[in-house]
């Protein structure tokens, strides 16, 4: 090559510092020019032809066998159509699930937590448009009203949980209790009675603040003044620092001698450990750990029963339900029509029915037939006055996590009056950004 | 042999002895390069800008806005995420404050104990590469593994931590771990430091096997005594090592966050919260242009610290 061609140091700087400059401009696109968040959701008709591979994401990892099960027979049925599951953990299927669906690498089918989860999701465009299909005629109509916005079914609320304590009914029976309390009195006797048998009244997951907070949900349920309670902190109405909030922080004081030792340091698993070998009577986190205290080998017969903190005539609720696993087909899938089909398969009385029974969890569908010993030992919750759970009415994680720790620091010796205060500083912060 | 006298009076020669500035070389034919050798850095110049120039650029485009990470459309705020942060969040400053006390532990004791293991075990006996090898062995275990090992071992019920203690009758010392407020985040800097501790080993021990037998040899001819000896001899004969192992262990401790995540959860509690699972949270709470204006002060306050660490380290090894 002749001279002339050649290039000396500083122009080749040049040339990589224009490449840098024209880099740092396409840098500057503007945010969110990828599209997706301002188009019309699709509708979930999924009108192609059923066939291929699609990703079905969530986080229920103890389910995976059932829904392979599930999943076998849909393939079989539906010649080359395969499914597979991309499965998260729970906690960061919520920090991280909007995200990785809207890159379009999984979730042809997916689905998301009632409340803030949901809610994003939709505003991303994610969730197909659902009203009017089958598939929404299949499920309770008053239990998928979670999975709906602005008259817009957008998403089907497939399990239907109870985020209240589990009970170990032989142990209770050995203390002499055989009816829920019905008051705080009763509630706090009761625990009592556990203690006179060398046994721990409540295992409570308090180092991790996502189970912990499930029994949030119970002690707000009849001290707040409004069913809305979580909605109003959120928007500065009310305060961690009103006295209904300090009165439930002052509860969770009493409760202190009845939980586990060193309780704000103890996860999930050696709660339910205790649970599970019966050293526990009660596990405070909800119906949806049944299945895992039963891997870990509990045969005793269980139970559920929540905290009445007020006086049994001024308690409107019995209890907490939640309507979540909100499933919805991705409005961007290339293959919608085999994830419309996964959906429907689903929603039939008969699969149904296999993931309820196989997984110990009630559902929204209905008809579904309960064969296993814990559901029909706990159906009579879905006749109940409980109320859908308060603390997935925050949209704001942080505000959400500021309330919950608080009472995770009084049950660690923190005074209710400044934990209340620390939250509300935290929330008042966000509020007012 | 020529001396810096004779070279100016070389240079000068032609100016009638007045010194004379080194002319610059002329860059001739032989410094230019062919085109076709620059086409060769291509392919990593092209990695460094997708992967690293373009997003720091976006991050600090969306630190001005309020994006929520999937919206089309945006507000500029100026300088008032900036602002929000240095002025009206707790939970930042309470990240920040964890990090510190983390970092501190980390790096001051991590240093330390690679350092002594480096020093007993620089010879290469048989003895002492099995022990290196077994020190170095949790570096290899990915970070989600030690988190749940130490896990198993802080559960203050079922954990082999307060087993140990109840087994030798020290039941008083036994504790809630990290269910301690107070002092959680120690506990998981002693993970932190037993997770890497190996890693900063081996570049100590590179660093004392590069030192020449002969300053050792000539201090003992001296007189030195061991502790003389390492400290006017070892110690600023590893300042390289030294500075590598305290930048690399600073912007580590700033890092810790799946070891985080995997010992405290997601979210972590309060008293776990750092920088990295701070920003973390941020972005999982749909706050994207507020996360970018934390990674840009996470960006900066690791590279102010590194670069003051350095400083003090220059001083003390100067000083010895």
């Amino acid at each position: 090559m002749s001279e002339k061609f050649n290039l000396s140091r500083r122009g080749a700087l040049h040339v990589f510092g224009g490449g840098g400059l024209l880099a740092a401009v396409a840098a500057c696109a503007g945010p969110g020019s990828g599209g997706g968040g301002d188009e019309p959701p699709d509708t979930g008709g999924g009108d192609g032809e059923i066939g291929g591979e699609i990703s079905f994401a969530h986080w229920r990892a103890e389910d995976q066998e059932v829904l392979a099960e599930i999943i076998e027979s849909f393939s079989a049925e539906n010649d080359g159509a395969t499914v597979r599951q991309d499965i998260s953990p729970s906690n960061d299927y919520q920090s991280s699930a909007l995200q990785q669906i809207r890159s379009g690498n999984i979730g042809d089918l997916f689905v998301a937590f009632r409340g803030a989860q949901f809610v994003d999701m939709v505003s991303a465009g994610l969730y197909a448009d659902l009203s009017g299909t089958d598939v929404v005629g299949k499920y309770n109509p008053s239990l998928i009203e979670a999975g709906a916005q602005d008259g817009t079914q957008y998403g089907l609320p497939y399990q239907l949980v109870f985020n209240q304590p589990v009970s170990n009914l032989d142990v209770l029976e050995e203390a002499g209790i055989s009816e829920p309390p019905p008051d705080w009195d009763g509630w706090l006797s009761m625990c009592e009675d556990i203690l006179s048998i060398d046994k721990i009244p409540m295992a409570w997951p308090g180092g991790e603040i996502g189970n912990a907070g499930h029994l949030f949900n119970c002690m707000m349920m009849n001290n707040a003044p409004s069913d809305d309670m979580c909605a109003k902190i959120e928007s500065g109405e009310y305060k961690c620092t009103d006295d209904w909030f300090l009165h439930t922080l002052d509860q969770y004081v009493e409760l202190r001698p009845y939980f586990q030792n060193n309780a704000t340091g103890t996860a999930v698993e050696p709660a339910q450990q205790m649970f599970s070998s019966g050293d526990a009577a009660l596990l405070l986190t909800g119906s949806f750990h049944i299945a895992a205290v039963r891997a870990l080998g509990a045969e005793f017969p269980v139970g559920m029963m929540a905290p009445i903190t007020v006086s049994a005539d001024e308690a409107k609720y019995v209890g907490i339900h939640n309507a979540t696993f909100v499933l919805g087909v991705n409005s961007a899938s290339d293959n919608q029509a085999t994830a419309m089909a996964l959906l429907e398969y689903l929603s039939e009385t008969e699969h149904a029915s296999t993931y309820a029974n196989g997984t110990a969890q009630h559902l929204t569908v209905a008809e579904v037939n309960y064969e296993n010993e814990d559901l029909a030992a706990t159906a009579d919750w879905l006749d109940k006055d409980t109320m859908l759970a308060p603390r997935f009415q925050f949209n704001d994680l942080d505000i959400r996590n500021a309330a919950e720790q608080s009472c995770i620091d009084v049950v660690g010796g923190t005074s209710p009056e400044q934990a209340a205060e620390r939250a509300q500083q935290i929330i008042d912060e966000r509020v007012n950004a | 042999m020529s001396t810096p006298a004779s070279a100016t009076t070389a240079t000068g020669a032609g100016t009638g002895g007045r010194p004379e500035r080194p002319r610059r070389r002329r860059r001739g034919p032989s410094s230019r390069v062919h085109p076709l050798l620059y086409a060769f850095t291509l392919p990593a110049l092209i990695i460094y800008v997708i992967f690293f120039v373009i997003p720091t650029l976006q991050a600090v485009q969306y630190s001005a806005t309020d994006w929520d990470g999937f919206s089309a459309d945006y507000e500029n705020v100026g300088i008032g995420n900036f602002d929000r942060l240095l002025t009206g969040d707790t939970l930042f400053l309470n990240a920040l404050t964890n990090n510190l006390k983390f970092m501190v532990v980390v790096v001051v004791f991590q240093t330390i104990l690679a350092l002594i293991l480096a020093i007993f075990l620089v010879r290469n006996t048989r003895g002492s590469t099995l022990l290196r090898g077994l020190f170095f062995f949790p570096t290899i275990l990915s970070s989600v593994s030690v988190a749940y090992i130490f896990k198993f071992i802080y559960d203050p019920n079922f954990g082999l931590g307060n087993r140990v203690l109840e087994a030798v009758g020290l039941d008083a010392l036994t504790s809630s771990y990290l269910g301690n407020d107070e002092a959680a985040i120690y506990w998981v800097a002693i993970t932190q430091v037993w997770f890497h501790a190996g890693q900063m080993m081996v570049i100590f021990i590179a660093g004392l096997q590069a030192v020449p037998r002969e300053l050792y040899e000539a201090a003992e001819i001296d007189g030195a005594g061991r502790w003389k000896q390492f400290t006017a001899i070892t110690w600023p004969m590893l300042a390289p090592a030294t500075a590598i192992v305290v930048a690399y262990t600073t912007i580590q401790s700033f890092k810790a966050f799946d070891l985080i995540l995997g010992l405290g959860g997601n979210p972590p509690k309060t008293s776990l919260d750092i920088l990295s699972t701070r920003i973390y949270s941020t972005f999982a709470n749909s706050e994207f242009g507020y996360a970018a204006t934390q990674s840009i002060i996470f960006m900066l306050f690791i590279a102010a610290i590194v670069v003051v660490q350095r400083r003090m380290l220059k001083l003390t090894q100067k000083e010895a």
